[in-house]
């Protein structure tokens, strides 16, 4: 398993702090259509990714993987299904103490 | 330390009051051999001492009896000394009084002289050597309770005239006109803590520290009412005072919290440990003959309260039950809540929290009128954004969910008290404490699902010895399944019904296709299969066996037993059967654990059932360990609820 890179676990808030980093996010799909999926980030935001997902079809959410452009949209690397309930609350907490408190942990 | 002697006792004494049992101070100790006579007629010579004795204003010779001359070789009794004198007389010897102590306790074996006494003049004192001398004979006589002529005048420097001596009779200043006959001598104010049934005349001065309620009861004798107040007097020592029916009619309003009583003529009883929670192992019992006299002046040397405030993280130790002082600042008042008591009858709770400079808060129920006029008071200061400091005497540790406290009919609350400790507090809470988080030893309040579900780890099962109490301890705790005994994982069980219920007790074979029941007395043919699992539990803090009945096994396998015997044992289908067993194995769930100790053979073992094994449900499990995270308690169990989160995040999808 390649550690040389971890992904840190973001919302919309967090992505400017990781800006040309690779990051993995939550999102629920609101639109997906050429090669840009809009999603709500876990923390109720716009989340732009711009790639296209692999063929086989998007549940309402997914977690992306990836680098953070300048834009602060992301160039996803892996599309995982999170099926259509998660728990985009949980997922919210741990991005910001993984961000903050936790950080050690983490990255 | 100040001793009080008893005030005027040395005149009490010379005027003939012999039961007082004063406290005096022994300022001079003389040794004085003396010549006395017994009834043979050697002259023999006899070890006396003589005390000086003292009230603190006067001062007066007392003889010791022989009985208690090692009292004074073995320093018991010395200069300075402060004694009670228990048994002791005083006889008149023509025109002066001659005090002999026949028995005494010593309270403070060496004392500074207290007061400055003076001679008391009861007439000329004679020198010490023939005082001595005549009470010895005196005593003699009256010991040996002889009526034979004295022999003793030859020896006696002073012309002693021989005379009969009638049995000893009291001096005349006794007969039945003295004041102690007539019970009208003033007692002796003593310590409380010297205050015990077999005490003569006493009296005490003190401040009521606490004035219960007038309560009225009904029992076999009758309708009655009663109230109890505390008292508190100058050297620390705390008692309760008691009145019933008629005593109560003369007193209850004469007593005021507060003020200063001198109380005198009760009677002691045993302290009832249930509802009197003072240091003493006794308690007065006001009667129809006792007096109260309320002290206008004020006296500062008895202090007004007596706390002995615990810190919070100790309380979490307490015991049941257990009653104390507590000072802590509220963060938190809640509103008052009418509840529905046992008895029918609907009173006030509020509910505050307590937070003190020991890392911990404490939950404070209160209950009644402490609702309304303290609960009230603190709930607008916390409104209005005051943070006040609160001191609780006699509160009630309860620990039904966590350690809270409560109040009863004795507790008192003080709000922002003017005590150094409440000073302390309030110095703690400016600077530090508002800010610094505290752990709460009362369960929080945001209900989680049952209110009564203690979530526990399986390593604290061990740690903290659970089921070994006479009730066993219900826990709830997250594991997964990390093995499953398959020798016997089922037993045959009676279908028949008992009741509404099924009788599932063991059945045996009887004959080859039949099975019986001994408590139903039947037969039968079809028998039912109930779980008998015995398995090991897994969390991150360790591993122990549980036992899981039907129900709970049911939830466990998601197989019925009947599938699964039928599978082993009739099929012999050994792969599939190990297949589904080990499709079991690491499954979380949240379990629902009885915890027993239990008695096998001759071993006390502790036993732990599932009752209940709900699947995870990883939103709530997850919120509810975001919640633990978020209390800030140390880094490295943080760390480990942060990591097990993330791996139940990862369950999700």
């Amino acid at each position: 398993m390649d550690t040389s890179n971890p992904a840190a676990f973001v919302n919309a808030e967090l992505l400017h702090f990781y800006v040309g980093r690779r990051v993995r996010a939550l999102t629920q799909v609101v639109r997906s259509d050429g090669g840009i999926v809009i999603g709500k980030s876990t923390d109720e935001k716009q989340l732009v990714v711009k790639g296209s997902p692999p063929p086989a079809p998007l549940t309402t959410f997914v977690e992306v993987f990836g680098i953070v452009n300048n834009d602060k949209s992301i160039t996803p690397d892996i599309w995982t299904n999170f099926g259509d309930a998660v728990d985009m609350v949980s997922y919210n907490k741990l991005c910001q103490l993984a961000h903050g408190e936790y950080k050690h942990l983490f990255l | 330390m100040s001793v009080n002697l008893t005030a005027n006792a040395i005149p009490a004494i010379i005027g003939g009051d012999v039961n007082a049992k004063p406290l005096v101070q022994v300022l001079d100790v003389a040794d004085v051999a003396l010549i006395s006579n017994s009834n043979n007629s050697q002259p023999q010579q006899q070890q006396r001492y003589q005390l000086l004795l003292s009230d603190a204003v006067s001062s007066h010779h007392a003889i010791l009896a022989s009985q208690l001359n090692d009292r004074v070789r073995t320093a018991r009794v010395q200069k300075g000394s402060v004694v009670q004198l228990l048994d002791y007389i005083c006889t008149p010897l023509r025109n002066h009084k001659i005090i002999m102590v026949l028995n005494m306790e010593t309270i403070i074996p060496d004392c500074e002289i207290i007061g400055n006494p003076k001679p008391y003049k009861d007439s000329d004192l004679p020198t010490v050597g023939t005082i001595a001398n005549n009470t010895v004979e005196n005593l003699a006589r009256s010991n040996n309770n002889s009526n034979s002529a004295a022999q003793n005048a030859s020896h006696n420097a002073q012309n002693f005239r021989p005379k009969i001596q009638p049995p000893y009779q009291p001096p005349p200043a006794y007969k039945g006109r003295g004041a102690i006959l007539k019970n009208e001598a003033p007692a002796r104010i003593i310590p409380i803590a010297a205050l015990n049934p077999y005490q003569g005349r006493w009296a005490i001065k003190a401040r009521v520290t606490a004035k219960g309620d007038l309560r009225r009861y009904n029992n076999a004798r009758g309708d009655g009412k009663v109230f109890s107040f505390d008292l508190l007097d100058s050297d620390g020592g705390e008692i309760r005072v008691t009145c019933f029916n008629a005593v109560v009619d003369r007193f209850y309003n004469v007593i005021e919290v507060g003020k200063v009583y001198m109380i005198s003529k009760g009677n002691l009883k045993p302290a009832q440990k249930n509802f009197n929670h003072l240091k003493n192992e006794w308690e007065i019992f006001l009667e129809s003959t006792s007096t109260v006299e309320l002290c206008p002046d004020e006296d500062d040397s008895i202090p007004k309260q007596k706390f002995s405030f615990r810190p919070i993280s100790d309380i979490e130790n307490v015991n049941n039950n257990s009653i104390l002082d507590v000072i802590g600042v509220v963060t938190s008042v809640n509103p008052s809540v009418p509840i529905l008591r046992k008895n029918g009858m609907e009173t006030q709770r509020r509910i505050l929290s307590l937070k003190d400079s020991s890392g911990r808060s404490v939950e404070l129920t209160l209950w009644g009128e402490f609702c309304n006029k303290e609960g009230q008071k603190l709930q607008e200061m916390v409104d209005a954004g005051f943070f006040p400091i609160l001191a609780v005497k006699a509160g009630k540790v309860n620990d039904f969910s966590g350690k809270s406290i409560g109040s009863i009919s004795t507790t008192q609350l003080f709000i922002n008290p003017d005590f150094p400790e409440a000073h302390c507090l309030r110095d703690w809470f400016d600077r530090v404490g508002k800010d610094s988080a505290s752990l709460s030893i009362s369960k929080d309040i945001t209900p989680r699902g049952p209110t009564n579900e203690i979530r526990k780890t399986v390593s604290q099962i061990k740690d903290e010895g659970l089921g070994r109490s006479d009730k066993p301890d219900w826990i709830t705790v997250r594991a997964a399944i990390s093995f499953i005994k398959t020798d016997t994982f089922c037993y045959t069980a009676c279908p028949l019904m008992i009741g509404d219920r099924q009788c599932n007790k063991k059945v045996t074979r009887s004959g080859n296709t039949r099975w019986q029941c001994d408590r139903c007395n039947q037969e039968f043919e079809e028998c039912d299969y109930r779980y008998l699992l015995q398995a090991q539990i897994l969390d991150q803090t360790g591993l122990t066996w549980v036992t899981a009945f039907q129900e709970a096994g049911e939830e466990i396998m998601e197989y019925s037993a009947k599938e699964l015997c039928f599978l082993k044992y009739e099929q012999q289908d050994d792969e599939k059967f190990g297949e589904i067993i080990k499709s079991r194995l690491f499954n979380q769930f949240v379990f629902r654990l009885k915890i027993k100790e239990e008695l096998y053979g001759d071993e006390q073992k502790v036993k732990i059932t599932v009752v209940k094994a709900d699947k995870l449900d990883y939103s709530s499990e997850s919120r509810y360990m975001l919640d633990l995270i978020s209390i800030p308690i140390f880094v490295g169990s943080n760390c480990c609820a942060v990591s097990a989160s993330i791996d139940t995040m990862n369950h999700t999808y």
